[in-house]
């Protein structure tokens, strides 16, 4: 959990994602809401107290099981995801421009070294904080996960939205990791 | 349109042996080689086909079962059929002299194999011009394992440069005129422009150095006068692959060239390269990519609009073109763009540019290395090649300092040429040309080592006789090039020539070394730039003998190919070779 705390403190909300190193979601409920944007369209952070039941996310290269979601408007979801693959993943709930917006942040991180294949390079990522000066704090729509560890999120669904799960690595939702949420009334 | 039908019949003990053995399948396939018509529109002209076809079929195999082929010769001359980029034994590898004696006039061959491996490759004739002349087809082999990608449905896209000559012709006249098919020369009024910008002297040691090389600036097809084509259609016979807007659509593409390195881009779509030479890579989103002669990519679009995109694949040299298009109906045209200016070799592109050249890191001792005509060229290192990083140091003697390549800006500059070449790729959108140097394995196939020994390779030619070589010595009076089982062995290929050399070692893996480890990228197939040195490496795992050469057909033939011979292995697993003081 230290090292994950450390990144945590070093990158950043334009990075927009949340780094779990194993174990309990560093993510969940740590937002203090300071994007609310996403809160309107693609739901919130939930209360683990709310939770209705736990969906298994497993991530493949470049793949999830399952391949879609379905649940019902204004749930309150764990999900427990677990990398199986060899290479870092990503399980992001956003609509699909702000995918597509989140991709060119990936791609610098992974130009800078902080993103490599299987893993995560916290000494690159203090350079990039160092060089840029990127120093924010963790989303709560998502986990980034190196091979062989898991995380939580536990998340709020909107009444309505097109929302997908998604990799957004470089190339990775490009060959078809990504998902829809199917949102029943 | 085929006359032979493809044959794919799954023997009836498949099951049981499957239940025995875990999981092999046995698959028949049959093939036949036949003198066949080329129409490429623009010239008719007979060849040689497959099943009575060229290209020749797609043969599908599965990753796993055990493959019988009959091959038929129906030609009059003998013929071969090679596996390109197969791991297999090397008596079933198809190369005459080598793996085996080719396949008569009338006879039939039968290749068995296991398939170990997965991805898009290629067979093609391994006898005379055979190739060139259109015997070639496609091989897509399933895998096992899911593949680490979505796509809705596939096209193999197979490219060659159908020419009006025969190959023996064209070889002919290449021997008698090296410069029989440049029609880029540069002329007396291209010396007085020179003379205007760089003044007389300048102009004068150019002219005087290119003189040297016995090479032009304009030697980068050399040759020309061909005719693209897409999966046998040029331009105006528009292969069309149809799709549904939204799908997503992986393309296999092919380089079935005997000498033509295509640039390709498909105008309006971002593709995703996920495979390169039958290997998966970590996917890369480009806007083109050029692929060398012998090569194969792997790269998904995903169209949205209901409109038809060109395939545009343009020649290294800009001398030809041919456009394919995705469509949403039979009958769309892509839009053809123009054809971007031809490219000039450069000095850096003879070596000459490399007095000082630093880029900083690895240092090893700078070489001396001769040329052709037998002057040296001192200081040059060409081991620095695949580190880009620091100030890299232009032909006109400025320095571009503090080049970052970790920003968005992509473009401009591949460690894998020369600084300064002429032949530098760029996209014609402006945006992400792939590189080598993108290229990161999926899956590692060894585990990373040290290599035991070093060999160098240099490529040389002369052009004036149209010879080509390795290390000066051409193949019939080359010893082969002897490996021990167990080996790795790093290749280093310094490229002496200004011509771009596709190097093709058969029957094991070439891991390019782009600098990355582990990730590496594994092929059969290493493009080496004019000014550059390559290195790859192999594991030597494959008992045998096999060829290795120049993919350009008309080098190969000349000279620049080896045989290599694996000592030793496993008990049972050595090849019987033949005894040595073989030629």
């Amino acid at each position: 959990m230290s090292s994950s705390s450390i990144l945590g403190a070093v990158l950043g909300a334009s990075l927009s994602f949340a780094l779990l190193s194993s174990g309990p979601a560093l993510a969940a409920g740590s937002h203090g809401g300071g994007h609310g944007m996403h809160d309107m369209k693609i739901g919130k952070p939930g209360d683990p107290a709310k939770v209705s039941r736990t969906i298994e996310i497993t991530m493949y290269d470049n793949y999830y099981e399952p391949e879609s979601l379905d649940i019902k408007e204004g749930e309150t979801i764990r999900f427990v995801v677990r990398n199986a693959g060899e290479f870092v993943h990503e399980f992001n709930i956003a609509t699909a421009a702000m995918h597509e917006a989140h991709r060119p942040e990936m791609m610098m991180m992974m130009e800078h070294g902080v993103l490599e294949p299987d893993r995560i390079n916290l000494e690159a990522a203090k350079a990039m904080q160092a060089s840029m000066g990127h120093g924010m704090h963790n989303e709560a729509n998502s986990v980034l996960l190196e091979p062989g560890k898991s995380g939580e999120i536990v998340w709020t669904f909107p009444k309505h939205a097109d929302l997908e799960f998604a990799c957004n690595v470089p190339g990775h939702y490009e060959t078809g990791m990504h998902g829809k949420v199917k949102l029943s009334h | 349109m085929t006359i032979g039908l493809l044959r794919r019949a799954f023997l009836l003990g498949a099951g049981l042996a499957a239940a025995l053995s875990g999981a092999a399948t046995a698959g028949e396939y049959s093939l036949t080689v036949d003198p066949v018509t080329v129409d490429t529109g623009a010239f008719t002209r007979s060849g040689i086909g497959y099943n009575g076809a060229t290209p020749g079929p797609v043969l599908r195999f599965r990753e796993g079962e055990d493959v019988t082929i009959r091959v038929t010769n129906n030609l009059s001359e003998p013929t071969s059929i090679h596996w390109h980029g197969l791991i297999l034994p090397f008596e079933q590898d198809g190369v005459p002299g080598i793996s085996y004696e080719g396949i008569a006039p009338g006879e039939t061959f039968t290749y068995r194999f296991p398939i170990v491996q997965s991805g898009t490759y290629w067979f093609h004739s391994h006898t005379g011009f055979q190739e060139p002349d259109g015997a070639y087809g496609a091989i897509v082999i399933e895998p096992t394992k899911r593949e680490p990608f979505r796509y809705d449905r596939e096209y193999v896209v197979q490219l060659t440069d159908a020419h009006p000559h025969s190959g023996n012709r064209i070889m002919r006249n290449l021997k008698m005129m090296p410069d029989y098919y440049n029609r880029k020369q540069r002329t007396l009024f291209d010396f007085l422009r020179d003379t205007r910008e760089q003044g007389f002297d300048a102009a004068l040691s150019d002219r005087s150095a290119w003189g040297d090389m016995r090479m032009m600036p304009t030697d980068i097809e050399d040759l020309q006068g061909f005719t693209p084509l897409m999966n046998g259609k040029s331009s105006a016979q528009n292969w069309t692959g149809l799709f549904t807007p939204g799908e997503r659509i992986r393309l296999r593409f092919i380089n079935s060239s005997a000498m033509t390195y295509f640039d390709i881009r498909i105008p309006g779509l971002k593709m995703t390269v996920v495979q390169a030479d039958g290997n998966n890579v970590l996917p890369v989103p480009v806007d083109e990519f050029r692929i060398a002669v012998a090569e194969t990519y792997d790269i998904l679009v995903q169209p949205k609009e209901d409109t038809p995109f060109a395939i545009f694949a343009e020649s290294m040299g800009r001398t030809s073109s041919v456009r394919g298009t995705l469509a949403t109906a039979e009958g769309q045209k892509g839009d053809i763009p123009d054809l971007r200016k031809p490219p000039l070799l450069t000095m850096a592109d003879m070596g000459m540019a490399h007095e000082g050249m630093d880029h900083g890191a690895m240092s090893m001792a700078g070489g001396t290395h001769t040329m052709p005509d037998g002057s040296a060229m001192k200081g040059m290192d060409h081991s620095k090649m695949a580190m880009p990083v620091g100030a890299h140091t232009m032909p006109d003697g400025s320095t571009m300092k503090g080049m970052d390549h970790s920003t968005m800006d992509m473009g401009t500059s591949d460690p894998f040429y020369a600084p300064g070449s002429g032949l530098m790729p760029t996209a014609a959108n402006g945006g992400k040309f792939l590189s080598y140097n993108d290229l990161r394995t999926q899956k590692p196939l060894y585990p990373h080592r040290e290599a035991t020994r070093e060999i160098e390779l240099r490529l040389t030619g002369n052009m004036e006789r149209y010879m080509w070589s390795i290390n000066g010595i051409k193949y019939a009076d080359a010893e082969p090039i002897r490996l021990q089982y167990g080996e790795r062995v790093r290749f280093k290929f310094v490229n002496e020539t200004m011509m771009t050399h596709p190097m093709h070692l058969h029957g094991m893996w070439s891991i390019l070394d782009t600098g990355k480890g582990k990730w590496n990228p594994v092929k059969h197939v290493v493009s080496v730039a004019p000014g550059t040195t390559l290195f790859m490496e192999t594991e030597v795992d494959a008992p045998g003998q096999w060829a290795f050469h120049c993919h350009l057909s008309y080098h190969a033939d000349s000279g620049m190919f080896r045989k290599v011979i694996v000592e030793g292995g496993p008990e049972g697993k050595a090849a019987a070779l033949p005894v040595k003081t073989e030629g």
